[in-house]
């Protein structure tokens, strides 16, 4: 009996231990890189482009998203201090964000900046993903990097075939500072698809294979850009 | 009794002042208007100034050790480059600019020529990374630094964090540079009225006020703006100035206002360097102005100079040497104590 009993409180214990660990469960942001419906990775792989034969490889695809919002029924229910992320997709630790102080938090929608505003970019050096070791602030011309995607393509007649497209600007008229919206169901893991077939589809790459600095392309393929995001 | 004249004097004409034992490490003069710099995110300590002043001396910030800040930016000139109208690089490459002298950075908010850096800390990734410059890259000097045997325990000592970071590379630089206050000259004396210029110099001082000071505004004698003064485009260089950073037809031919104090020393003039003497800088503003779309409106109107009030006017820009800063041995190589 007595046996019994302490068997029973043990069940009981466990159960609610179980269950305080799912609760403890971190909530989650994962990034999943994909070309139309193959997985995306850096080098080497060839994905086909169009109809006509033509090919495209990806070296760097990285880029910043910062000030993480979650919404419910469009009123911000939470955020994150001092947000800001690199995603890499050459680096897997990079392609998942976590955001433990959300965990009790009912929301449907997450919100983002796809890049860095312009308050960061004139407020001197800083450190984490925003060090400018990191690759991603322009040396010649102050003002970080908000997205970078480079490669090869037949289709570019350029040296090498090579494109880079680094896009970033903070001031007027070429601000490329863009704002993501995705509605989620509640879960502690959003998972949100990075596809970037439709956006290299929308440049015309034998005309076009560079942009270096802040500009009017620059601002027209930013906001191109925010089509890359969707949700699982 | 001495001692005390130069503690009234410092509690006189110095409203802010950083001071470690005996030393001023950065001021802000009196009557000076207030800095730009942010230094709430990076406050002065003595131990960040020294570490940005070793860096801003130390050629590690090169691809092959060879060039260091101070290979431009040598302190006789006023931290601009000795004698070289375009400024020389690592490899001896040469650049497409003339070097501006250092000095009273803590009061700008844009760098360069063109302005097309926003924020002193951020200044010195351009001639880190340039090809002609300095070849490297932040990334790499980061890594140079961390397996130097001096460097990690100087970041210790100033940030008290032993990884070296780029941020903490580039704010040390801005510590030292904030540092290079000139406030000293004759000048100032006049102006605290503990001197007198002599007729000369007075007779070029007004003539000053009247045609230069709309753009050379004391007490920087900059106005920290970007003006089209008429000079006719360097066909080898084609820079236009402003208008590259923000490709706007109304920035075409202008350029950040330089300072003139220290003028006498940081020769060659302009952002090409093309004018040797003042006096050709005189010539050049009574009959070299150039018109165009762009040219600043103070300039519209020729200015109008007989040639002993040009000797007058350079009388006066003399007064803006202030040799205390150009001999200040905290400001210059830094030997192991
Ligand atoms: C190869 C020569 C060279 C080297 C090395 C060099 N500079 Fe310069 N510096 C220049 C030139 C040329 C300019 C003006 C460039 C322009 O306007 O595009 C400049 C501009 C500057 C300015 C802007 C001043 C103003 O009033 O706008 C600062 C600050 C500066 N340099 C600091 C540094 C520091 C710090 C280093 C070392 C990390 C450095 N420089 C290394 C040549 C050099
Ligand atoms: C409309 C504004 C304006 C006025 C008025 C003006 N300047 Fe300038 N000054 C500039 C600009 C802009 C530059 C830099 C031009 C460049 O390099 O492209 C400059 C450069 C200089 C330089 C070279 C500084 C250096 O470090 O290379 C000197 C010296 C100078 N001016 C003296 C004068 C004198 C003396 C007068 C009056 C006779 C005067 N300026 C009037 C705007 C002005």
């Amino acid at each position: 009996m007595k046996l019994r009993c302490v068997f029973i409180l043990l069940i009981f214990a466990f159960k609610s231990f179980l269950a305080l660990a799912q609760t403890e469960q971190k909530t989650s942001i994962v990034f999943h890189p994909m070309f139309g419906n193959s997985i995306l990775t850096p080098n080497n792989l060839f994905y086909s482009l169009g109809n006509n034969g033509d090919s495209i490889q990806i070296e760097t695809f990285k880029f910043y998203i910062s000030a993480i919002e979650l919404l419910k029924d469009d009123k911000i229910v939470w955020k994150e201090e001092n947000s800001f992320h690199l995603i890499n997709v050459a680096d897997e630790k990079s392609l998942t964000i976590f955001i433990p102080g959300a965990s009790n938090t009912v929301y449907n929608t997450i919100s983002f900046n796809l890049g860095i505003d312009s308050l960061i970019n004139v407020s001197g050096a800083m450190g984490g993903d925003l060090d400018p070791t990191k690759g991603m602030y322009w040396t010649w011309q102050s003002g970080y990097v908000n997205l970078k995607l480079e490669g090869r393509s037949n289709l570019c007649k350029s040296r090498n075939n090579e494109f880079q497209f680094h896009l970033g600007g903070y001031q007027y008229p070429f601000n490329t500072l863009q704002k993501v919206i995705l509605k989620v169901e509640e879960n502690k893991k959003i998972d949100i698809v990075l596809d970037i077939k439709n956006f290299i589809e929308s440049i015309d790459l034998s005309q076009q294979n560079q942009i270096m600095s802040p500009n009017k392309q620059a601002v027209l393929l930013s906001e191109k850009a925010v089509g890359i995001f969707s949700v699982k | 009794m001495k001692k005390a004249v130069v503690l009234f004097s410092i509690a006189c004409f110095v409203s802010f002042a950083f001071v470690i034992g005996t030393q001023t490490l950065f001021y802000i003069p009196k009557n000076w208007p207030a800095p730009q710099y942010n230094f709430s995110k990076n406050p002065l300590s003595e131990a960040k100034i020294e570490l940005g002043r070793k860096l801003f001396y130390d050629p590690i910030l090169s691809r092959n050790g060879s060039i260091s800040c101070a290979s431009c930016h040598s302190q006789y000139t006023a931290f601009t480059h000795v004698d070289h109208a375009l400024s020389h690089g690592i490899d001896d490459r040469v650049g497409t600019r003339n070097s501006p002298a250092l000095m009273n950075l803590a009061w700008h908010n844009t760098f360069m020529w063109d302005g097309a850096i926003n924020q002193l800390d951020m200044q010195a990734l351009a001639p880190i990374s340039h090809p002609d410059e300095m070849g490297e890259s932040i990334a790499n000097v980061v890594a140079k630094l961390k397996h130097s045997t001096a460097y990690p325990k100087l970041f210790f000592t100033a940030f008290n964090d032993s990884i070296i970071t780029g941020e903490h590379t580039l704010k040390a630089i801005s510590q030292f540079l904030l540092t290079l206050v000139t406030a000293n000259s004759k000048y100032d004396s006049v102006m605290r009225k503990l001197s007198y210029f002599t007729v000369q110099q007075n007779s070029g001082y007004r003539l000053f006020q009247k045609n230069c000071s709309s753009c050379h505004i004391e007490p920087l004698f900059t106005n920290l703006q970007f003006e089209n003064n008429g000079l006719p485009v360097d066909t080898t260089l084609n820079d236009f100035g402003r208008m590259k950073v923000t490709l706007n037809k109304n920035d075409s031919l202008k350029f950040k206002v330089p300072s003139l104090r220290n003028i006498e020393f940081s020769y060659p003039y302009m952002h090409d360097g093309r004018f040797k003497r003042l006096s050709d800088v005189l010539n050049y503003y009574t009959s070299g102005v150039q018109y165009s779309n762009t040219l600043s409106p103070q300039l519209k109107n020729k200015i109008k100079l007989t040639s002993n009030e040009k000797v007058d006017i350079i009388a006066f820009l003399l007064t803006l040497t202030d040799k205390e800063f150009l001999f200040n041995t905290n400001f210059s190589f830094p030997r192991t104590k």
